[in-house]
């Protein structure tokens, strides 16, 4: 397993990371997802104090050539937004599972995260 | 090189206009000052010879048909008549106000009727609506004239089936019709699945939308069969138009139960792409959804001998645009065909096949195609093989047009696993043998760098007026306009 | 066949080398059921002289619509086009060409699309213009869909002095998406602003109005742009006589948030309606929910100043269903038109060619009216078009006018079919009339 994904992190079908601490689950996009879209160039604001429900839209990301959707793996009310990633979405490229983290959410129902995958459970996933 | 604003000298004009003849009439005598501008809006201020080198210049930046090879799969450029402008450019028809009464208009009137008599035949068609600007205008226009149909029948229908090889104009222009997109997957032959598309096609679904033959070239041999699935369940069959140049004279869309039709007069009918439009994006619709159609189409009263507008009725889904259509565009494509004839329509269709084909057996063996059967008129390759090697497609592309040859549409289609990096090629019937040879032995030489000197490929192009740009920056910094640039520059 | 270069032979050899003995076996995945039995019924083809015959005959049928100027605008109007520009248009590399997809071999059209934008920015004084919409009715519906998007709204406020097929497009584009039209009925020939107050509200994602509206009245654009922003509804304002920008206020300082606008006064022909071309223009702010392309500056790998297609990630051949629109095709040739007209006419030319415009059309008015057959309906500040009513027999006077070689102007009753406007004349007068032409216009009327 290489540094393209992270020991001790959680990983959804739709490439999105959860990194648990305590109630708090912090949410960012893999590097397989950065890699796939490219270059990224915007990220939509997220709003604090919104709730999402796992599954629902989070925010849209923008690269030259392709928008995604990231959905939420985890309920929950979004407690802080990475301002520095909204104004320069380039660190979701290169640092995606450090400074390229989009939210933390208060989770609701922290069992959630037993529905994702291990580190190795997605590698298996993304496997080419 | 300079922008128009950067050659502005103080003073100078370009512009012809008759004296004032009412220097005494001060226009603040008759238009309240809050309504005016306080200063002159400041545009340029260049001669008619700056303007002229101007934009001669410019136009030395481009690449167009005349130019030599441009190989865009599912786009057909092929080469414009100029008879065709000619016509278009007669001043009866260029100086004709769309308000004009009737009577004044015949000619213009009996051209739209007569044109679309011609495509109804060509189709296989009831009735075409010259309403439509473009082939996305077009698709939405068709939607409407669906959507209408069944609300008329009191049916409920939501869904719109598209096979994910589609262009990303049909679910485009589904969605603006308020419809939902379900996806159909393409199978291992590279078309419908037929298993998916019956378990997909219910009563709340309003039909498919289908290219045929499709983006990746290949005629969809299920036709009968999806026939059989829309229609046995009550949906209507929309055609998409843009591969039209693969079954002129030999196949019909009408006659495989296609209900509706758009047709890009720009693509198949040989009217100029401007650098991205004007085109038109006729559609043509069997006679159960003529009540639907954009109001108004042209008609003829054999009593009076005469052309006229007709309400299309109170069924008719309305105006999709001011005035009529894009005639300028119709008139181009109506001297195209009357220069043809059924022969050498025929001709145009057969012709561009055997190149697609010809292209394909050429290159398989280089550029892996999406499938390896017999195509229509465009043929899907690959640039898969060259990941290896460090190379993406986008370089190959790049790479050709140091060989002078506008590249193909690359990374369309677009779907898992069957299609990616692909390279879509379409040579049409003006592209005769030589020129196809020369574009093979191109695409087999660059295939030949990329194994041993991928940097040419990478760093290519280097005989364009320009290099590769840098699409980041861009959005990233966005500049839209001059004032946008000085004010970056402060 | 002269497009067609491959020959017979040519074309057996290819077959060959594909390792197929017939054109048909290419084509064998065509079901028998579905092949055309026999040719097209269609003419045979024609040589160039019998097209030009056949479609020269067809065009005489149609008036001599050069030496016939026209009273009528009415959302086309007649300007003069330089013959500069007409012969730049020639230019086979700005019309032979696809959608600029490659930059590196269009520049031409993009940059002068980039001029295009910065000219419209400065008509109108907005910061984002989509360049190319096919035309003002398809531009005002994506407005409307834009307007929609951004604020959630579900309700729409119309002025009734649209264009009546911008109103009739408007619809069509909405009426799948459940979105509730309110019509504003006018006054005096302007939208009546006490009913907007009345209408407008919580829901409202825009305000529609035209100026100068159909009537060719200029509208109180800044005191409606105060209504909506008052309930944080949009204003777009719809210009059918882009000619008009050069003189009155600019959208931008009026409060206006979406402009769009017809081109085809700069430098297009009338061609019976199209294609024409219309421009969408906003702020800024706006920019991820702009239908259709743009253009924009950046750098090549070399450093050099160049421009590309920018913000794509909208469109649909990337987004799909999810793009703001489904445009792909549009009008950019008539884009470059109007670009190369603009800079022909520039700053002081396009100000004097709208002064003249004025003049002409204010002038004609006053004559009209002296000679006692014409009355005014409403008391209202044009730009080039007016209402006037007739107290003669409008047949006679357009055969009057047709006999003279003029184009007689539009009967308003046509589309509004109030009382009042029995016998409204929609009067459009540019500046290819001349003073004594004018004159004579009205020395025919006056008997």
């Amino acid at each position: 397993m290489s540094n393209k994904i992270l020991e001790g992190l959680y990983y959804s079908k739709s490439d999105e990371w959860v990194k648990v601490e305590n109630d708090v689950a912090a949410i960012g996009i893999t590097f397989y997802a950065q890699d796939q879209l490219g270059d990224i160039v915007y990220l939509e604001e997220v709003k604090t104090g919104i709730r999402l429900k796992k599954g629902d839209t989070l925010t849209t990301i923008e690269s030259v050539k392709a928008v995604a959707e990231v959905f939420s793996p985890i309920s929950g009310e979004v407690i802080e937004v990475n301002a520095d990633v909204i104004n320069d979405p380039s660190q979701i490229n290169q640092d995606p599972y450090g400074n390229g983290w989009f939210v933390k959410i208060k989770m609701s129902q922290p069992d959630e995260t037993k529905e994702l995958m291990s580190a190795a459970d997605y590698s298996e996933y993304r496997k080419e | 090189m300079k922008l128009i604003f950067e050659k502005s000298v103080p003073g100078r004009d370009g512009y012809s206009l008759p004296e004032d003849q009412f220097p005494k009439m001060n226009i603040k005598d008759f238009l309240p000052e809050k309504y005016l501008t306080k200063d002159k809006k400041n545009l340029s201020e260049v001669s008619e010879v700056d303007v002229i080198r101007h934009f001669t210049k410019l136009s030395k930046f481009n690449y167009g048909v005349d130019d030599g090879l441009y190989p865009l799969g599912s786009c057909t450029m092929k080469y414009n008549p100029r008879i065709n402008e000619k016509m278009a450019s007669l001043t009866n028809f260029t100086y004709a106000h769309p308000f004009s009464s009737p009577d004044m208009v015949q000619g213009s009137l009996e051209l739209m009727y007569r044109l679309d008599q011609l495509l109804c035949e060509i189709n296989g068609m009831n009735q075409f609506t010259m309403a439509p600007a473009s082939g996305a205008h077009g698709e939405l226009t068709g939607i409407l004239v669906m959507r209408k149909f069944f609300l008329d029948r009191g049916e409920k229908r939501h869904k719109v089936l598209i096979p994910d090889s589609a262009h990303g104009t049909n679910p485009a222009s589904a969605a603006m019709g308020g419809f939902e997109v379900v996806e159909i997957k393409s199978n291992e032959r590279g078309t419908v699945d037929l298993e998916s598309l019956s378990q997909a096609m219910d009563n709340e679904t309003v039909g498919l939308m289908l290219t045929n033959p499709n983006t990746v070239g290949l005629f969809d041999e299920g036709i009968v069969e999806i026939e059989k699935i829309v229609h046995g369940k009550g949906g209507l069959l929309y055609y998409d138009g843009a591969n039209l140049n693969a079954s002129l004279g030999i196949n019909r869309p009408g006659d495989a139960g296609f209900d509706v039709v758009h047709l890009n007069l720009h693509k198949t009918f040989s009217t100029p792409h401007g650098g991205g439009g004007p085109g038109a994006g006729v559609i043509g619709v069997k006679s159960k959804l003529i009540p639907y159609l954009p109001t108004p189409i042209v008609s003829f009263d054999e009593n009076l001998k005469k052309y006229f507008f007709k309400d299309v009725g109170p069924k008719s889904i309305g105006m999709v645009r001011s005035f009529w259509g894009n005639f300028a565009v119709l008139v181009k494509a109506f001297t195209w065909i009357l220069s043809l004839g059924p022969d050498g329509l025929y001709q145009c269709s057969k012709t561009s096949i055997i190149n697609a084909n010809y292209v394909l057996a050429k290159l398989k063996e280089y550029y892996k195609p999406a499938y390896d059967r017999y195509c229509g008129h465009e043929c899907t390759l690959t640039g898969r093989e060259y990941k290896k090697y460090g190379i993406k497609t986008l370089d190959i592309a790049k790479r050709l047009m140091d060989y002078g040859f506008h590249p193909p549409t690359i990374y369309f289609p677009h779907f898992e696993p069957y299609a990616d990096e692909t390279i879509m090629i379409e040579p049409p019937e003006s592209e005769g043998k030589e020129i196809l040879d020369d574009f093979i032995k191109a695409m087999i030489a660059i295939s030949k760098e990329a194994k041993e000197n991928p940097d040419l490929l990478k760093s290519a192009p280097q005989r364009t007026p320009i290099g590769r740009t840098d699409d980041v920056l861009a959005v990233k910094r966005p500049i839209l306009t001059y004032d946008d640039e000085l004010k970056f520059k402060d | 066949m002269r497009y067609i270069p491959s020959t017979e032979e040519q074309l057996k050899e290819m077959l060959r080398e594909i390792g197929v003995s017939s054109f048909e076996e290419l084509i064998d995945s065509i079901p028998k059921e579905v092949r055309l039995k026999g040719k097209l019924d269609l003419p045979a083809a024609l040589s160039e002289q019998e097209l030009e015959e056949e479609i020269g005959g067809i065009a005489q049928k149609n008036a001599d619509f050069y030496n016939l100027k026209p009273l009528i605008g009415a959302g086309a109007y007649r300007h003069l086009v330089p013959e500069a520009e007409r012969a730049l248009l020639q230019r086979e590399e700005f019309w032979t060409c696809y959608t600029p997809y490659q930059p590196e071999l269009s520049q031409g059209t993009l940059q002068s699309i980039f001029e295009f934008q910065s000219y419209i920015s400065r008509l109108t004084k907005m910061e984002v213009v989509v360049p190319s919409i096919f035309d003002c009715a398809s531009a005002a519906a994506e407005g409307v869909l834009m307007s929609l998007r951004l604020t959630h709204r579900r309700k729409i406020i119309v002025s009734s002095l649209l264009h009546p097929h911008f109103k009739e497009a408007i619809r069509t584009y909405i009426e799948p998406h459940d979105i509730k039209i309110v019509e504003i009925p006018f006054h005096e020939g302007m939208t009546d602003i006490e009913k907007i107050k009345q209408a407008v509200d919580e829901d409202t994602s825009a305000i529609l109005i035209q100026s100068p509206n159909f009537f060719g009245s200029i509208e109180n654009i800044t005191e409606i742009s105060e209504l909506a922003h008052q309930k944080k509804a949009m204003l777009i304002q719809v210009i059918a006589e882009g000619m008009s920008l050069a003189l009155l206020k600019s959208p931008g300082e009026m409060g206006v948030d979406i402009v769009v606008g017809s081109t085809q006064s700069f430098g297009l022909d009338l061609n019976f309606g199209g294609p024409y071309n219309a421009f969408l223009a906003t702020k800024k702010e706006f920019i991820r929910q702009i239908p259709g392309r743009i253009i924009g500056e950046t750098v090549d790998r070399q450093g050099r100043r160049v421009f590309v297609m920018t913000f794509r990630a909208r469109e649909q051949d990337i987004r799909r269903e999810k793009a703001t629109s489904n445009m792909c095709t549009n009008h950019n040739l008539n884009v470059i038109a109007s670009n190369i007209y603009l800079s022909l006419m520039g700053t002081e030319g396009l100000y004097q060619c709208a002064l003249l415009n004025t003049k002409n059309a204010h002038y004609l008015e006053e004559q009209l009216l002296k000679t006692g057959n014409f009355e005014k309906i409403y008391q209202y500040p044009y730009f080039n078009e007016f209402l006037i009513g007739y107290r003669g027999d409008i047949e006679n006077l357009n055969m009057t006018l047709l006999e003279h070689k003029f184009i007689p102007p539009l009967a308003i009753q046509s589309f509004y079919p109030d009382k009042e406007l029995e016998n409204a004349l929609l009067f459009a007068v540019t500046e290819v009339f001349t003073k004594d032409e004018l004159d004579k216009i009205v020395r025919i009327l006056s008997k």
